[in-house]
């Protein structure tokens, strides 16, 4: 009699670990199909998003980044060139020469670099930044640099 | 790192270019906000460009100045790239080179017959590509 009741007990102590889990998988689907609170702001709302649907592992080796073609870089290396506020957009092209053609001194050639840097997110050491003398030989290192190729 | 090893002369317009890019990035990595760090910069690059038609000696004089001055206002943890030297996640992924294949034992290799039959083959037209543009290779087996 009293294992019956014990086993009767224990039975219901797993009923609500099963509602508990239930509950909690609810609200997991809930996030998974966008219905976000809505007290949140964007940024966490797209973080639980992101977690509740996929399982993405930050930083982890097993994630493949995207990778930019070609053209991508030819674009992001053109805009950031055309931004930097001393050169003139009318004559830039991916052929121009940063000192000869675009009239720029060494100095704005290291910033024209440094933005290259902040834009792609890795650091170019100086031995490499003085041969980077046009946009094109930009793009050819950045595409070497990320392993990309035509 | 390697690329920093001193392998020749460096000529004194790129001494400057690297005081000046260390400089202002001492300068990002003690400014928060963007905007007070190009406050900053501005007046670091007009104190450079003050000094553009010096004399030599002089000018040898303001880099070991500039570098000294450097060196006391230092940042004690300067924002890196992650992927770069000295950043976190620097050589976090090594991607083993393509010879490591060449050097798989026999049994292994014998594993995937097809794939070092193609790779064999490739090898073959890449010498022959190599050597219709450069010609033939004149030294000797090392």
């Amino acid at each position: 009699m009293s294992c019956i009741i014990r086993n009767i007990r224990s039975f219901t102590k797993r009923a609500t670990y099963l509602r508990c889990a239930s509950s909690k998988l609810h609200t997991f689907t809930e996030y998974g199909n966008g219905l976000v609170p809505q007290s949140l702001d964007n940024k966490s709302k797209r973080f639980l998003e992101a977690t509740a649907t996929t399982q993405f592992r930050f930083y982890s080796p097993d994630v493949i980044k995207p990778k930019p073609t070609v053209e991508e870089i030819k674009d992001r290396v053109l805009r950031v060139v055309a931004s930097y506020d001393k050169v003139t957009a009318d004559k830039l092209t991916l052929d121009s020469h940063f000192i000869n053609d675009l009239g720029l001194d060494s100095l704005d050639h290291v910033e024209v670099i440094m933005a290259m840097e902040d834009e792609f997110g890795f650091e170019i050491p100086d031995m490499d930044a003085e041969r980077l003398l046009r946009p094109a030989d930009i793009v050819r290192y950045v595409a070497d640099k990320e392993d990309i190729y035509e | 790192m390697a690329t920093n090893l001193p392998t020749g002369l460096i000529s004194h317009t790129r001494k400057v270019q690297s005081l000046y890019k260390r400089a202002v990035r001492n300068l990002e990595s003690w400014h928060e906000y963007r905007d007070i760090f190009r406050y900053h910069a501005t007046i670091l690059r007009k104190r450079f460009d003050d000094n553009k038609q010096v004399d030599m000696i002089t000018a040898k004089q303001l880099i070991s100045e500039g570098e000294d001055e450097l060196f006391s206002q230092i940042h004690y943890a300067p924002a890196k790239f992650p992927e770069s030297p000295g950043g976190v996640a620097y050589e976090r992924e090594v991607t083993p080179p393509d010879w490591v294949v060449d050097y798989w034992h026999p049994l292994e290799k014998a594993q995937y017959p097809e794939y070092f039959a193609r790779r064999e083959q490739r090898k073959k037209e890449f010498i022959k590509l190599w050597e219709q543009q450069y010609g033939k290779s004149t030294a000797g087996h090392h």
